[in-house]
């Protein structure tokens, strides 16, 4: 009795000094504790499959039991939003191209150019605290630690732990989970001046085609810009050929244009927004009302490329002192009912490792 | 071993799944809760830092954190055993309830601990109450596996 006593507090022990170190190395990323992690999710991974397709059915009937109203309500609510989003969509691939072709025309990075990998999402976190998602590709399909992940709406988390074909996505509703983002608004109201030579400038959102000129039409150069582009009003910039032909000039004043205040955006749990802080006191656009769009800052350092949308402040929070304010956020993207997500296999500089 | 992994990989499929009120089930908790409640604190604690140490390899939270929240929940299950000596239905209902709260705030504490976020919001009561009704009812079931995986084990040492 007393043999079996001493070689159960050994054990007790072991087990103990064991857990403690593994949460120490754990903590410092040791690549021992990713092995360890892989191998035990390589032999684990078969008897979970199994135990996935016994449990399934039971799944799916509780699934049924209890969402059937709200799914029913949902797929009417779809189908609405599915007839009013076709029209915009078409329009909006038109703009969302010509961005992209006017990125590409000025050297500066577009998500267009980043290879992604589609995934599916095979399930939530076992616990209730931490906001994880887990993702049926891993390693071998390229992905790495702290790739964005993002769906059709938006950005949705961040890859935080990878096996060899699937994946651990930490949530933007995560405790754990900051990135650097963009606060963008739109400047101050357009408003008329005049330039240096030119007899009158203004703003226009119309889009006509023909100089506005009284000089013969063989005489006048036109450039137009007739789709616009996120966030600025597309304008027609009308040239003269010759000087004294001149009567306006058309283009997108300083002001108009799109104004940034980056910020770092954190997760508050699955209940509450997840907050922007560290935005400036004394803003260059004046105060940041809601419905202004976030969008990832991007940089050297950060782990997503700039301007993948997050979604809208719903609400400022004015704070007294130097601490600037604190935003409120309605993520674009709906996480609860996640299916398939892509991740973007983007990895800033700083974390590429040379050849 | 071999039920705890079984145990796990209901915990990672069924209990992923099945969320009354957006909450997952805790079996593996009740496991090592009706190891402990049935065999006293030192097979509890050890039942629960093996069966934590599984669960860690399988979450994203670091390794570790679990098997020391559940190790000391298998103990805490255990001292049932230290204060009531012959089983009583109804006692290792309520104590089964009282070491699921327990658990759950032994995880939220290691958590907190090792500098994770914990958001301590209302929603917590939610976690626990579930966590503990899940339990209870499956409680029964969970005596039955635990004696039996636990006396074999005895048998055979």
């Amino acid at each position: 009795m007393a043999a079996k006593n001493s070689t159960q507090r050994r054990a007790i022990i072991l087990l103990t000094l064991t857990s403690i170190m593994l949460v120490t190395l754990d903590l410092q990323d040791s690549p021992r504790v990713a092995g360890l992690r892989s191998v035990f999710g390589s032999l684990f991974y078969p008897i979970e499959g199994v135990a996935r397709v016994i449990t399934r059915p039971v799944g799916n009937a509780w699934y049924g039991v209890t969402h059937y109203n709200k799914l029913l309500d949902e797929n009417s609510l779809l189908r609405q939003q599915v007839a009013q989003q076709e029209g915009a969509t078409v329009a909006a691939a038109a703009s969302v191209r010509l961005s992209q072709e006017l990125l590409a025309l000025n050297g500066l990075p577009t998500l267009a150019g980043i290879n992604a990998v589609t995934a599916q999402v095979i399930g939530e976190s076992p616990t209730s605290f931490s906001q994880t998602i887990e993702i049926n590709q891993g390693a071998e399909s390229g992905i790495r630690v702290g790739m964005p992940v993002l769906n059709a709406a938006g950005l949705i988390g961040r890859i935080t732990k990878v096996f060899n074909n699937r994946s651990f996505v930490m949530l933007i509703t995560d405790p754990d989970f900051s990135i650097s983002v963009k606060v963008v608004s739109t400047g101050r109201k357009a408003t008329e001046s005049t330039l240096q030579g030119v007899a009158s400038v203004t703003t226009s959102t119309a889009v006509p085609l023909e100089p506005i000129s009284n000089t013969p039409e063989s005489e006048t150069t036109t450039t137009t810009t007739t789709i616009p582009i996120a966030g600025f009003t597309a304008v027609v910039t009308t040239l003269p050929a010759t000087p004294q032909g001149l009567t306006s000039i058309t283009i997108p004043l300083a002001s108009d244009l799109d104004v940034r205040e980056t910020g770092v955006i954190q997760g508050n749990g699955p209940t509450r927004q997840p907050t922007v802080r560290f935005i400036d006191n004394s803003l260059r656009f004046g105060s940041i009302e809601a419905g202004v769009p976030i969008v990832t800052a991007g940089g050297s350092r950060s782990l997503a490329p700039p301007d993948v949308l997050i979604g809208v402040v719903s609400r400022v929070v004015e704070r007294v002192g130097s601490a600037g304010p604190l935003l409120e956020i309605e993520i674009a993207a709906e996480l609860t009912n996640l299916s398939f997500v892509r991740i973007l296999l983007y990895q800033p500089i700083t974390e590429k490792k040379s050849p | 071993m071999l039920v705890l992994l079984l145990v796990l990989s209901i915990q990672t499929t069924l209990f992923k799944e099945l969320r009354p009120f957006g909450v997952a089930g805790q079996v593996i908790l009740l496991f090592v809760i009706c190891a402990g409640i049935q065999f006293g604190i030192s097979i509890g604690a050890i039942v629960g830092l093996v069966a934590g140490l599984m669960f860690d390899f399988v979450v994203s939270t670091p390794a570790g954190l679990g098997s020391i929240a559940l190790g000391v929940t298998g103990a805490t299950a255990g001292l049932y055993l230290y204060f009531f000596p012959s089983p009583i239905w109804w006692l290792r209902m309520i104590s089964i309830a009282i070491v699921s709260v327990f658990g759950e705030m032994y995880l939220l504490i290691a958590q907190a601990m090792v500098g994770l976020g914990v958001v301590l919001e209302l929603r917590l009561l939610t976690i626990i109450a579930v966590v503990t009704t899940i339990n209870i009812v499956l409680s029964p079931g969970f005596f039955l596996i635990t004696r039996w995986t636990l006396s074999e084990r005895k048998k055979e040492s």
